[in-house]
Protein backbone atom coordinates (compact mmCIF):
# COMPACT_ATOMS: atom_id res chain seq x y z
CA UNK A 1 0.00 0.00 0.00
CA UNK A 2 1.16 3.38 -0.75
CA UNK A 3 0.21 6.16 1.21
CA UNK A 4 -0.06 8.54 -1.44
CA UNK A 5 -2.35 6.30 -3.68
CA UNK A 6 -5.03 5.27 -1.11
CA UNK A 7 -7.47 8.84 -1.07
CA UNK A 8 -7.43 9.23 -4.78
CA UNK A 9 -7.64 4.85 -5.27
CA UNK A 10 -10.41 5.13 -2.16
CA UNK A 11 -12.45 7.46 -3.96
CA UNK A 12 -12.71 6.10 -7.07
CA UNK A 13 -13.16 2.74 -5.73
CA UNK A 14 -16.09 4.51 -3.32
CA UNK A 15 -17.73 6.11 -6.24
CA UNK A 16 -17.31 3.60 -8.72
CA UNK A 17 -19.58 0.88 -5.45
CA UNK A 18 -21.99 4.07 -5.31
CA UNK A 19 -22.44 3.80 -9.39
CA UNK A 20 -22.95 0.14 -9.84
CA UNK A 21 -25.46 0.10 -6.75
CA UNK A 22 -27.78 2.20 -8.82
CA UNK A 23 -27.35 0.14 -11.92
CA UNK A 24 -29.41 -2.63 -9.93
CA UNK A 25 -32.02 -2.95 -11.79
CA UNK A 26 -30.24 -3.89 -15.36
CA UNK A 27 -29.46 -7.37 -13.41
CA UNK A 28 -26.18 -6.63 -15.09
CA UNK A 29 -23.69 -7.54 -12.27
CA UNK A 30 -23.80 -10.23 -10.44
CA UNK A 31 -21.27 -9.54 -7.94
CA UNK A 32 -23.51 -8.64 -4.41
CA UNK A 33 -23.28 -5.15 -3.99
CA UNK A 34 -21.56 -5.44 -0.29
CA UNK A 35 -19.21 -7.87 -1.70
CA UNK A 36 -18.87 -5.22 -4.41
CA UNK A 37 -17.91 -2.33 -2.29
CA UNK A 38 -15.38 -4.36 0.12
CA UNK A 39 -13.20 -5.71 -2.66
CA UNK A 40 -13.32 -2.18 -4.48
CA UNK A 41 -11.83 -0.42 -1.12
CA UNK A 42 -9.76 -3.72 -0.76
CA UNK A 43 -7.81 -3.39 -3.87
CA UNK A 44 -7.59 1.03 -3.78
CA UNK A 45 -5.51 0.08 -0.77
CA UNK A 46 -3.58 -1.97 -2.89
CA UNK A 47 -2.68 -0.32 -5.81
CA UNK A 48 -0.02 1.84 -7.22
CA UNK A 49 -0.49 5.12 -8.48
CA UNK A 50 2.25 5.06 -11.10
CA UNK A 51 0.05 2.36 -13.36
CA UNK A 52 -1.60 4.05 -16.37
CA UNK A 53 -5.19 2.98 -15.56
CA UNK A 54 -4.80 3.96 -11.81
CA UNK A 55 -8.03 3.97 -10.15
CA UNK A 56 -10.09 3.35 -13.33
CA UNK A 57 -12.62 0.98 -12.11
CA UNK A 58 -12.83 -1.56 -14.89
CA UNK A 59 -16.22 -4.69 -14.67
CA UNK A 60 -15.31 -8.21 -16.25
CA UNK A 61 -17.26 -10.56 -17.85
CA UNK A 62 -18.12 -13.24 -15.66
CA UNK A 63 -16.42 -16.00 -17.90
CA UNK A 64 -12.61 -14.18 -17.18
CA UNK A 65 -10.91 -15.71 -13.93
CA UNK A 66 -10.29 -13.43 -10.69
CA UNK A 67 -9.40 -14.19 -7.31
CA UNK A 68 -11.57 -11.43 -6.17
CA UNK A 69 -14.86 -12.57 -7.08
CA UNK A 70 -16.34 -16.05 -8.24
CA UNK A 71 -16.42 -16.98 -11.77
CA UNK A 72 -19.67 -18.68 -12.64
CA UNK A 73 -19.99 -18.19 -16.33
CA UNK A 74 -23.72 -18.07 -15.53
CA UNK A 75 -24.20 -21.32 -15.16
CA UNK A 76 -25.75 -23.42 -12.45
CA UNK A 77 -23.06 -25.86 -13.13
CA UNK A 78 -20.46 -23.28 -12.09
CA UNK A 79 -22.68 -21.53 -9.09
CA UNK A 80 -19.96 -20.00 -6.76
CA UNK A 81 -16.98 -21.22 -8.08
CA UNK A 82 -14.24 -19.45 -7.12
CA UNK A 83 -11.30 -19.92 -9.15
CA UNK A 84 -7.43 -20.90 -8.11
CA UNK A 85 -6.18 -18.27 -10.77
CA UNK A 86 -6.93 -15.26 -12.28
CA UNK A 87 -6.58 -14.45 -15.74
CA UNK A 88 -3.75 -12.46 -17.58
CA UNK A 89 -5.99 -10.11 -18.74
CA UNK A 90 -7.02 -9.33 -15.41
CA UNK A 91 -3.58 -9.33 -13.45
CA UNK A 92 -2.08 -6.77 -16.52
CA UNK A 93 -5.37 -4.60 -15.47
CA UNK A 94 -4.46 -5.06 -11.97
CA UNK A 95 -0.85 -4.49 -12.17
CA UNK A 96 -1.66 -1.17 -14.49
CA UNK A 97 -3.91 0.08 -10.99
CA UNK A 98 -6.84 -0.47 -12.30
CA UNK A 99 -9.73 -1.68 -9.88
CA UNK A 100 -11.65 -4.90 -10.71
CA UNK A 101 -15.17 -3.66 -10.45
CA UNK A 102 -16.82 -7.12 -10.51
CA UNK A 103 -18.64 -9.38 -12.65
CA UNK A 104 -20.68 -8.69 -15.29
CA UNK A 105 -23.37 -10.91 -16.03
CA UNK A 106 -23.80 -12.93 -19.79
CA UNK A 107 -25.23 -15.63 -21.53
CA UNK A 108 -24.33 -19.10 -20.22
CA UNK A 109 -20.83 -19.77 -20.84
CA UNK A 110 -20.87 -16.53 -23.91
CA UNK A 111 -23.44 -18.75 -25.80
CA UNK A 112 -26.10 -16.46 -26.92
CA UNK A 113 -26.57 -12.84 -28.23
CA UNK A 114 -29.29 -11.40 -26.10
CA UNK A 115 -28.05 -12.32 -22.71
CA UNK A 116 -31.52 -13.96 -21.75
CA UNK A 117 -29.17 -16.95 -21.43
CA UNK A 118 -28.03 -16.47 -18.39
CA UNK A 119 -29.31 -18.81 -15.45
CA UNK A 120 -29.21 -15.46 -13.40
CA UNK A 121 -31.76 -13.90 -14.75
CA UNK A 122 -31.86 -11.69 -18.25
CA UNK A 123 -29.83 -8.33 -18.70
CA UNK A 124 -32.10 -5.51 -18.91
CA UNK A 125 -31.40 -2.96 -21.75
CA UNK A 126 -30.41 0.37 -20.52
CA UNK A 127 -32.61 2.47 -22.62
CA UNK A 128 -35.59 0.77 -22.88
CA UNK A 129 -36.54 -2.13 -20.66
CA UNK A 130 -38.31 -4.16 -22.48
CA UNK A 131 -35.27 -4.61 -24.98
CA UNK A 132 -32.27 -7.18 -24.40
CA UNK A 133 -28.26 -5.50 -24.71
CA UNK A 134 -27.47 -7.71 -27.09
CA UNK A 135 -24.83 -10.86 -25.76
CA UNK A 136 -23.72 -12.40 -25.15
CA UNK A 137 -21.31 -9.53 -23.18
CA UNK A 138 -24.46 -8.18 -22.71
CA UNK A 139 -23.85 -7.33 -18.59
CA UNK A 140 -20.52 -5.41 -19.59
CA UNK A 141 -21.62 -3.40 -22.12
CA UNK A 142 -25.55 -2.59 -20.13
CA UNK A 143 -22.54 -0.83 -17.22
CA UNK A 144 -20.86 0.72 -19.72
CA UNK A 145 -23.64 2.58 -21.12
CA UNK A 146 -25.45 3.03 -17.73
CA UNK A 147 -21.94 4.93 -16.77
CA UNK A 148 -21.41 2.19 -14.15
CA UNK A 149 -17.90 1.47 -15.42
CA UNK A 150 -15.30 3.53 -17.97
CA UNK A 151 -14.99 0.54 -19.50
CA UNK A 152 -15.10 -3.34 -19.18
CA UNK A 153 -13.94 -6.89 -20.31
CA UNK A 154 -15.85 -9.19 -22.84
CA UNK A 155 -15.25 -11.78 -25.04
CA UNK A 156 -15.64 -12.60 -27.99
CA UNK A 157 -16.73 -15.90 -30.04
CA UNK A 158 -18.53 -14.70 -33.11
CA UNK A 159 -19.27 -11.16 -31.83
CA UNK A 160 -20.04 -11.17 -28.72
CA UNK A 161 -18.85 -7.54 -27.57
CA UNK A 162 -19.36 -5.84 -30.87
CA UNK A 163 -23.06 -6.58 -30.67
CA UNK A 164 -24.12 -5.86 -27.16
CA UNK A 165 -21.78 -2.14 -27.85
CA UNK A 166 -24.02 -1.62 -30.90
CA UNK A 167 -27.55 -2.67 -29.39
CA UNK A 168 -26.08 -0.60 -25.91
CA UNK A 169 -24.50 2.67 -27.92
CA UNK A 170 -20.95 1.94 -26.65
CA UNK A 171 -17.58 1.28 -28.32
CA UNK A 172 -16.86 -2.40 -28.45
CA UNK A 173 -13.59 -3.62 -29.70
CA UNK A 174 -12.47 -7.60 -30.47
CA UNK A 175 -8.89 -7.63 -31.09
CA UNK A 176 -6.45 -9.90 -33.84
CA UNK A 177 -7.13 -13.53 -32.37
CA UNK A 178 -3.52 -13.61 -30.88
CA UNK A 179 -3.21 -10.13 -29.82
CA UNK A 180 -4.29 -10.67 -26.35
CA UNK A 181 -3.79 -14.44 -23.86
CA UNK A 182 -6.67 -16.59 -23.47
CA UNK A 183 -5.36 -17.45 -20.35
CA UNK A 184 -8.08 -17.51 -17.92
CA UNK A 185 -10.80 -16.92 -19.81
CA UNK A 186 -12.71 -20.01 -19.79
CA UNK A 187 -12.26 -21.65 -23.15
CA UNK A 188 -16.17 -21.96 -25.85
CA UNK A 189 -14.70 -22.14 -29.30
CA UNK A 190 -10.72 -22.19 -28.98
CA UNK A 191 -9.63 -21.25 -32.44
CA UNK A 192 -12.40 -17.89 -32.40
CA UNK A 193 -12.41 -17.05 -28.51
CA UNK A 194 -10.44 -13.15 -27.78
CA UNK A 195 -10.86 -11.46 -24.78
CA UNK A 196 -12.22 -8.03 -26.03
CA UNK A 197 -13.19 -4.62 -24.70
CA UNK A 198 -15.66 -1.89 -24.14
CA UNK A 199 -15.62 1.21 -23.59
CA UNK A 200 -17.88 4.66 -23.15
CA UNK A 201 -15.20 6.36 -25.96
CA UNK A 202 -12.58 4.84 -28.51
CA UNK A 203 -10.24 6.24 -25.97
CA UNK A 204 -11.40 4.28 -22.76
CA UNK A 205 -11.64 1.16 -24.80
CA UNK A 206 -8.43 1.25 -26.96
CA UNK A 207 -6.58 2.17 -23.90
CA UNK A 208 -7.82 -0.68 -21.84
CA UNK A 209 -7.13 -2.64 -24.82
CA UNK A 210 -3.36 -1.39 -24.93
CA UNK A 211 -2.33 -2.75 -21.46
CA UNK A 212 -3.87 -6.40 -21.64
CA UNK A 213 -2.52 -6.85 -25.02
CA UNK A 214 1.07 -8.26 -25.98
CA UNK A 215 3.15 -11.82 -25.17
CA UNK A 216 2.12 -14.30 -22.17
CA UNK A 217 4.11 -17.44 -21.48
CA UNK A 218 1.17 -19.03 -20.63
CA UNK A 219 -1.39 -19.11 -23.73
CA UNK A 220 1.19 -20.78 -26.49
CA UNK A 221 -1.80 -19.30 -28.97
CA UNK A 222 -0.73 -15.50 -27.89
CA UNK A 223 1.28 -13.83 -30.57
CA UNK A 224 5.27 -13.25 -29.05
CA UNK A 225 4.28 -9.70 -29.75
CA UNK A 226 4.87 -5.97 -27.20
CA UNK A 227 1.54 -4.81 -26.24
CA UNK A 228 -0.47 -2.39 -28.79
CA UNK A 229 0.64 0.90 -29.18
CA UNK A 230 -2.14 3.53 -29.34
CA UNK A 231 -1.99 5.58 -32.21
CA UNK A 232 -2.64 9.58 -32.46
CA UNK A 233 -5.76 11.20 -32.60
CA UNK A 234 -5.69 12.04 -36.90
CA UNK A 235 -6.93 15.16 -38.05
CA UNK A 236 -8.58 13.45 -40.86
CA UNK A 237 -8.65 10.19 -43.11
CA UNK A 238 -6.41 11.10 -46.34
CA UNK A 239 -4.89 8.14 -47.18
CA UNK A 240 -7.14 5.55 -46.22
CA UNK A 241 -9.19 3.33 -48.46
CA UNK A 242 -12.32 2.15 -46.82
CA UNK A 243 -14.03 -0.66 -48.19
CA UNK A 244 -18.17 -1.39 -48.24
CA UNK A 245 -18.41 -4.94 -48.68
CA UNK A 246 -21.70 -4.72 -50.56
CA UNK A 247 -22.73 -8.59 -48.70
CA UNK A 248 -23.09 -6.31 -45.60
CA UNK A 249 -25.54 -3.99 -47.00
CA UNK A 250 -28.37 -6.05 -48.64
CA UNK A 251 -31.48 -4.29 -50.58
CA UNK A 252 -34.01 -5.26 -47.70
CA UNK A 253 -31.21 -3.78 -45.08
CA UNK A 254 -33.00 -1.58 -42.05
CA UNK A 255 -33.93 1.53 -43.48
CA UNK A 256 -32.69 3.02 -39.78
CA UNK A 257 -29.39 1.18 -40.05
CA UNK A 258 -29.28 2.07 -43.44
CA UNK A 259 -29.52 5.45 -42.76
CA UNK A 260 -26.94 5.73 -39.69
CA UNK A 261 -24.59 4.06 -42.16
CA UNK A 262 -25.22 6.19 -44.88
CA UNK A 263 -24.09 9.56 -42.82
CA UNK A 264 -20.93 7.59 -40.98
CA UNK A 265 -20.06 6.96 -44.66
CA UNK A 266 -20.35 10.31 -45.72
CA UNK A 267 -18.53 11.34 -42.99
CA UNK A 268 -15.84 8.85 -43.50
CA UNK A 269 -15.62 10.56 -47.09
CA UNK A 270 -15.58 14.47 -45.40
CA UNK A 271 -12.90 13.00 -43.25
CA UNK A 272 -10.45 12.65 -46.53
CA UNK A 273 -11.03 8.59 -46.95
CA UNK A 274 -11.31 6.95 -50.11
CA UNK A 275 -14.28 5.07 -50.06
CA UNK A 276 -14.77 1.91 -52.57
CA UNK A 277 -17.52 -0.70 -52.99
CA UNK A 278 -15.91 -4.14 -52.89
CA UNK A 279 -17.52 -8.28 -52.58
CA UNK A 280 -16.88 -10.67 -49.85
CA UNK A 281 -18.66 -13.45 -51.79
CA UNK A 282 -18.87 -16.22 -49.07
CA UNK A 283 -20.51 -14.16 -46.50
CA UNK A 284 -23.35 -16.27 -46.57
CA UNK A 285 -22.00 -19.16 -45.59
CA UNK A 286 -20.39 -17.59 -42.45
CA UNK A 287 -22.95 -17.99 -40.26
CA UNK A 288 -23.70 -21.60 -40.98
CA UNK A 289 -19.66 -22.45 -40.84
CA UNK A 290 -19.89 -20.76 -37.28
CA UNK A 291 -22.68 -22.76 -35.84
CA UNK A 292 -20.82 -25.94 -36.90
CA UNK A 293 -17.52 -24.93 -35.94
CA UNK A 294 -18.17 -23.17 -32.60
CA UNK A 295 -20.95 -26.05 -31.32
CA UNK A 296 -18.00 -28.27 -32.23
CA UNK A 297 -15.58 -26.56 -30.18
CA UNK A 298 -17.67 -26.07 -27.48
CA UNK A 299 -18.97 -29.60 -27.15
CA UNK A 300 -15.02 -30.51 -26.53
CA UNK A 301 -14.45 -27.55 -23.97
CA UNK A 302 -17.20 -28.03 -21.72
CA UNK A 303 -17.05 -31.97 -21.46
CA UNK A 304 -14.67 -30.85 -18.66
CA UNK A 305 -17.34 -30.36 -16.64
CA UNK A 306 -18.74 -33.12 -15.05
CA UNK A 307 -19.01 -32.48 -11.58
CA UNK A 308 -15.49 -34.13 -10.57
CA UNK A 309 -12.68 -31.94 -10.29
CA UNK A 310 -14.68 -28.38 -9.69
CA UNK A 311 -18.11 -26.98 -9.22
CA UNK A 312 -21.48 -28.60 -7.86
CA UNK A 313 -22.05 -32.15 -7.98
CA UNK A 314 -25.33 -32.48 -9.27
CA UNK A 315 -28.27 -35.44 -8.88
CA UNK A 316 -28.05 -38.61 -7.43
CA UNK A 317 -25.50 -40.26 -9.13
CA UNK A 318 -24.86 -43.41 -7.85
CA UNK A 319 -22.44 -44.23 -11.06
CA UNK A 320 -19.84 -42.82 -12.46
CA UNK A 321 -21.45 -41.81 -15.91
CA UNK A 322 -24.89 -41.01 -14.09
CA UNK A 323 -22.95 -38.89 -12.36
CA UNK A 324 -21.77 -37.15 -15.04
CA UNK A 325 -24.76 -36.92 -17.11
CA UNK A 326 -27.05 -36.25 -14.18
CA UNK A 327 -24.68 -32.82 -12.98
CA UNK A 328 -24.53 -31.66 -16.89
CA UNK A 329 -28.14 -32.45 -17.24
CA UNK A 330 -28.95 -30.21 -14.78
CA UNK A 331 -26.14 -27.91 -14.39
CA UNK A 332 -26.18 -26.61 -18.11
CA UNK A 333 -29.18 -24.43 -19.68
CA UNK A 334 -30.70 -25.19 -22.64
CA UNK A 335 -29.02 -23.25 -25.40
CA UNK A 336 -25.83 -24.75 -23.96
CA UNK A 337 -27.42 -28.38 -24.05
CA UNK A 338 -28.35 -27.48 -27.47
CA UNK A 339 -25.05 -26.17 -28.68
CA UNK A 340 -23.21 -29.46 -26.83
CA UNK A 341 -25.94 -31.33 -29.46
CA UNK A 342 -25.11 -29.78 -32.63
CA UNK A 343 -21.64 -29.94 -31.46
CA UNK A 344 -21.21 -33.43 -30.79
CA UNK A 345 -23.56 -34.06 -34.02
CA UNK A 346 -21.64 -32.07 -36.31
CA UNK A 347 -18.53 -34.13 -35.04
CA UNK A 348 -19.95 -37.79 -35.04
CA UNK A 349 -19.69 -40.52 -37.31
CA UNK A 350 -20.92 -39.65 -40.79
CA UNK A 351 -21.36 -36.05 -40.38
CA UNK A 352 -17.98 -34.88 -39.94
CA UNK A 353 -17.45 -34.59 -43.63
CA UNK A 354 -20.77 -32.99 -44.87
CA UNK A 355 -20.45 -30.46 -42.32
CA UNK A 356 -17.39 -29.96 -40.21
CA UNK A 357 -15.02 -30.79 -42.72
CA UNK A 358 -17.05 -28.47 -44.70
CA UNK A 359 -16.94 -25.41 -42.50
CA UNK A 360 -13.41 -25.77 -42.07
CA UNK A 361 -13.44 -25.15 -46.43
CA UNK A 362 -15.90 -22.07 -45.51
CA UNK A 363 -13.68 -20.41 -43.02
CA UNK A 364 -10.39 -20.78 -45.51
CA UNK A 365 -12.79 -19.33 -48.51
CA UNK A 366 -13.60 -15.99 -46.43
CA UNK A 367 -10.29 -15.63 -44.90
CA UNK A 368 -9.12 -15.88 -48.94
CA UNK A 369 -12.34 -13.09 -49.51
CA UNK A 370 -10.84 -10.82 -46.75
CA UNK A 371 -7.12 -11.28 -48.31
CA UNK A 372 -7.97 -10.66 -51.64
CA UNK A 373 -9.55 -6.74 -50.92
CA UNK A 374 -7.20 -6.04 -48.80
CA UNK A 375 -3.83 -7.16 -51.38
CA UNK A 376 -6.47 -4.71 -53.68
CA UNK A 377 -5.32 -1.52 -51.39
CA UNK A 378 -8.21 -1.48 -49.11
CA UNK A 379 -7.34 -0.62 -45.72
CA UNK A 380 -10.38 -1.52 -43.65
CA UNK A 381 -13.71 -2.41 -44.24
CA UNK A 382 -16.84 -0.76 -43.00
CA UNK A 383 -19.82 -2.47 -42.12
CA UNK A 384 -23.14 -2.07 -39.97
CA UNK A 385 -22.36 -4.34 -36.83
CA UNK A 386 -26.04 -5.55 -36.69
CA UNK A 387 -28.74 -6.01 -39.20
CA UNK A 388 -31.20 -4.11 -36.60
CA UNK A 389 -31.25 -2.49 -33.53
CA UNK A 390 -32.05 -4.12 -30.12
CA UNK A 391 -34.45 -6.56 -30.40
CA UNK A 392 -37.32 -7.14 -27.80
CA UNK A 393 -36.59 -9.53 -24.63
CA UNK A 394 -38.73 -13.46 -25.82
CA UNK A 395 -38.88 -12.55 -29.62
CA UNK A 396 -36.01 -14.76 -30.74
CA UNK A 397 -36.27 -17.26 -27.80
CA UNK A 398 -37.95 -19.80 -29.36
CA UNK A 399 -36.30 -20.07 -32.83
CA UNK A 400 -32.39 -20.43 -32.50
CA UNK A 401 -31.88 -19.74 -35.69
CA UNK A 402 -33.23 -16.54 -35.78
CA UNK A 403 -31.26 -15.61 -32.67
CA UNK A 404 -28.06 -16.93 -34.41
CA UNK A 405 -28.78 -14.59 -37.53
CA UNK A 406 -27.98 -11.60 -34.91
CA UNK A 407 -24.69 -12.55 -35.34
CA UNK A 408 -24.39 -12.39 -39.24
CA UNK A 409 -22.11 -9.19 -39.61
CA UNK A 410 -19.70 -10.38 -36.84
CA UNK A 411 -19.16 -13.37 -36.97
CA UNK A 412 -16.93 -13.24 -40.30
CA UNK A 413 -13.74 -11.47 -38.13
CA UNK A 414 -13.71 -13.94 -36.05
CA UNK A 415 -13.70 -17.01 -37.99
CA UNK A 416 -11.04 -14.90 -40.11
CA UNK A 417 -9.05 -13.97 -36.66
CA UNK A 418 -9.54 -10.37 -38.40
CA UNK A 419 -9.70 -7.19 -35.77
CA UNK A 420 -12.76 -5.73 -35.65
CA UNK A 421 -14.97 -2.98 -33.76
CA UNK A 422 -18.27 -1.18 -32.91
CA UNK A 423 -18.42 2.43 -33.10
CA UNK A 424 -21.89 4.15 -32.41
CA UNK A 425 -23.26 5.95 -34.93
CA UNK A 426 -26.64 7.33 -34.24
CA UNK A 427 -29.80 6.22 -32.94
CA UNK A 428 -32.98 4.86 -34.70
CA UNK A 429 -36.26 5.73 -32.52
CA UNK A 430 -33.44 5.98 -29.45
CA UNK A 431 -32.08 3.05 -29.83
CA UNK A 432 -28.29 2.57 -30.96
CA UNK A 433 -27.19 1.75 -34.07
CA UNK A 434 -23.33 0.53 -34.23
CA UNK A 435 -20.77 0.87 -37.76
CA UNK A 436 -18.04 -1.89 -37.22
CA UNK A 437 -14.53 -1.35 -38.83
CA UNK A 438 -12.76 -4.70 -39.66
CA UNK A 439 -8.84 -4.26 -40.02
CA UNK A 440 -6.11 -6.51 -41.29
CA UNK A 441 -4.06 -8.46 -38.87
CA UNK A 442 -2.12 -6.75 -36.40
CA UNK A 443 -3.15 -3.39 -37.98
CA UNK A 444 -5.33 -2.62 -34.83
CA UNK A 445 -3.61 0.84 -34.42
CA UNK A 446 -5.23 1.79 -38.11
CA UNK A 447 -8.77 0.62 -37.55
CA UNK A 448 -8.39 3.46 -34.53
CA UNK A 449 -7.51 5.96 -35.89
CA UNK A 450 -10.65 5.60 -38.30
CA UNK A 451 -12.83 4.89 -34.96
CA UNK A 452 -11.04 7.86 -33.44
CA UNK A 453 -11.79 10.12 -36.40
CA UNK A 454 -15.81 8.98 -36.95
CA UNK A 455 -16.66 9.44 -32.93
CA UNK A 456 -15.73 12.75 -33.33
CA UNK A 457 -17.23 13.64 -36.71
CA UNK A 458 -20.41 12.87 -35.98
CA UNK A 459 -22.56 12.19 -32.66
CA UNK A 460 -23.04 8.79 -31.95
CA UNK A 461 -26.02 9.40 -29.77
CA UNK A 462 -27.93 11.46 -32.16
CA UNK A 463 -31.61 10.33 -34.05
CA UNK A 464 -30.73 9.90 -37.82
CA UNK B 1 -37.98 -34.06 -39.41
CA UNK B 2 -33.77 -34.34 -40.30
CA UNK B 3 -33.01 -35.11 -37.07
CA UNK B 4 -35.17 -37.85 -34.94
CA UNK B 5 -35.94 -38.98 -30.96
CA UNK B 6 -33.39 -41.51 -31.42
CA UNK B 7 -31.01 -39.14 -32.68
CA UNK B 8 -30.87 -36.84 -30.05
CA UNK B 9 -30.64 -39.75 -27.78
CA UNK B 10 -27.80 -41.21 -29.32
CA UNK B 11 -26.16 -37.77 -29.51
CA UNK B 12 -26.98 -37.01 -25.51
CA UNK B 13 -25.26 -40.23 -24.85
CA UNK B 14 -21.86 -39.51 -26.46
CA UNK B 15 -22.19 -36.19 -24.91
CA UNK B 16 -22.72 -37.24 -21.58
CA UNK B 17 -26.05 -35.47 -21.25
CA UNK B 18 -29.16 -36.58 -19.68
CA UNK B 19 -32.09 -35.39 -21.48
CA UNK B 20 -35.74 -35.90 -20.13
CA UNK B 21 -37.81 -37.44 -22.52
CA UNK B 22 -40.42 -34.60 -22.17
CA UNK B 23 -37.92 -32.29 -23.44
CA UNK B 24 -37.50 -34.75 -26.55
CA UNK B 25 -40.11 -33.55 -28.84
CA UNK B 26 -39.32 -29.54 -28.46
CA UNK B 27 -35.18 -30.70 -28.90
CA UNK B 28 -35.89 -32.53 -31.98
CA UNK B 29 -37.81 -29.93 -33.81
CA UNK B 30 -34.80 -27.22 -32.59
CA UNK B 31 -31.92 -29.35 -33.79
CA UNK B 32 -33.62 -30.28 -37.31
CA UNK B 33 -34.08 -26.51 -37.98
CA UNK B 34 -30.61 -25.96 -37.40
CA UNK B 35 -29.32 -28.78 -39.12
CA UNK B 36 -31.23 -27.95 -41.59
CA UNK B 37 -30.13 -24.36 -41.87
CA UNK B 38 -26.40 -25.13 -41.81
CA UNK B 39 -26.83 -27.91 -44.23
CA UNK B 40 -26.54 -25.10 -47.08
CA UNK B 41 -22.89 -25.54 -46.70
CA UNK B 42 -23.27 -27.93 -49.27
CA UNK B 43 -23.63 -25.28 -51.91
CA UNK B 44 -20.26 -24.69 -51.50
CA UNK B 45 -18.71 -26.36 -54.26
CA UNK B 46 -15.90 -28.61 -53.30
CA UNK B 47 -13.40 -27.12 -56.24
CA UNK B 48 -13.67 -24.29 -54.11
CA UNK B 49 -10.40 -25.42 -51.79
CA UNK B 50 -7.97 -23.05 -50.66
CA UNK B 51 -5.15 -23.34 -48.77
CA UNK B 52 -6.35 -24.75 -45.05
CA UNK B 53 -7.02 -21.50 -42.61
CA UNK B 54 -5.67 -21.62 -38.65
CA UNK B 55 -6.22 -18.30 -36.53
CA UNK B 56 -3.58 -17.42 -34.46
CA UNK B 57 0.39 -17.18 -34.98
CA UNK B 58 1.91 -18.41 -38.13
CA UNK B 59 4.27 -20.57 -36.05
CA UNK B 60 2.94 -22.31 -32.85
CA UNK B 61 5.76 -21.88 -30.18
CA UNK B 62 6.49 -25.11 -28.11
CA UNK B 63 7.20 -25.46 -24.23
CA UNK B 64 9.66 -28.02 -23.04
CA UNK B 65 8.36 -31.04 -22.23
CA UNK B 66 8.42 -30.54 -18.64
CA UNK B 67 6.37 -30.33 -15.39
CA UNK B 68 6.61 -27.02 -13.89
CA UNK B 69 5.19 -25.67 -10.60
CA UNK B 70 1.75 -23.85 -11.70
CA UNK B 71 0.95 -20.39 -9.55
CA UNK B 72 -2.99 -21.74 -8.03
CA UNK B 73 -3.99 -19.93 -5.40
CA UNK B 74 -5.49 -23.00 -3.73
CA UNK B 75 -5.28 -26.99 -4.95
CA UNK B 76 -7.55 -29.25 -5.66
CA UNK B 77 -8.35 -29.82 -2.26
CA UNK B 78 -10.56 -26.93 -2.03
CA UNK B 79 -12.16 -27.17 -5.50
CA UNK B 80 -13.09 -30.50 -6.13
CA UNK B 81 -17.03 -31.54 -4.55
CA UNK B 82 -15.38 -34.82 -3.07
CA UNK B 83 -11.21 -35.31 -2.64
CA UNK B 84 -9.19 -37.72 -0.51
CA UNK B 85 -5.83 -38.27 0.19
CA UNK B 86 -4.94 -36.88 -3.37
CA UNK B 87 -7.42 -38.74 -4.87
CA UNK B 88 -11.27 -36.91 -6.59
CA UNK B 89 -13.60 -39.51 -5.19
CA UNK B 90 -16.23 -40.79 -7.95
CA UNK B 91 -19.03 -43.68 -7.65
CA UNK B 92 -18.26 -46.25 -8.75
CA UNK B 93 -18.09 -47.18 -12.79
CA UNK B 94 -21.07 -49.63 -13.38
CA UNK B 95 -20.14 -50.50 -16.89
CA UNK B 96 -23.70 -52.54 -17.47
CA UNK B 97 -25.35 -50.20 -15.63
CA UNK B 98 -27.49 -47.26 -16.96
CA UNK B 99 -27.02 -47.26 -20.80
CA UNK B 100 -23.92 -49.46 -21.96
CA UNK B 101 -20.85 -47.71 -22.97
CA UNK B 102 -21.02 -44.98 -25.30
CA UNK B 103 -20.34 -45.73 -28.93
Amino acid sequence: MTETAAPEALAAARAAADRMGKTKRLNALLTPAKDLRKSLLAQAKEVHPSGVLYGMPVAVKDNICTLEFPTTCASKILDGWQSPHEATAVAKLKAAGALIAGKANLDEFAMGSSTEHSAFGRVIHPLEKSRVPGGSSGGSAALVAAGAVPAALGSETGGSVRQPASFCGVVGIKPTYGRVSRYGLVAFGSSLDQIGVLGRSVHDAARVLSVISGRDGKDNTCEDRDPLRLPNVPENLQGFVIGLPKEYFPPDMDAGVRRACDRAIRALKELGAAVRDVSLPHTAYAIPAYYVIAPAEASSNLARFDGVRFGPRLGEGTDLRALYRETRGEGFGPEVRRRILVGTYVLSSGYYDAYYRKAQQVRALLAQDFRNVFDRGVDLIFTPTTPTTAFKAGERMADPVAMYLADIFTCTANLTGLPAMSVPIGRVKGLPVGGQFIGQSWLEDEMLEAAYALERAIPGAEDV
Amino acid sequence: MSVSADDVRKIARLAELEVAEEQLPELVSQMSRIVDYIAQLAQVPASETPKPFVTGPDAIRFRPDEVRPWPMAFGAKDLAPAFKNGFFLVPKLDAFGDGAPAQ
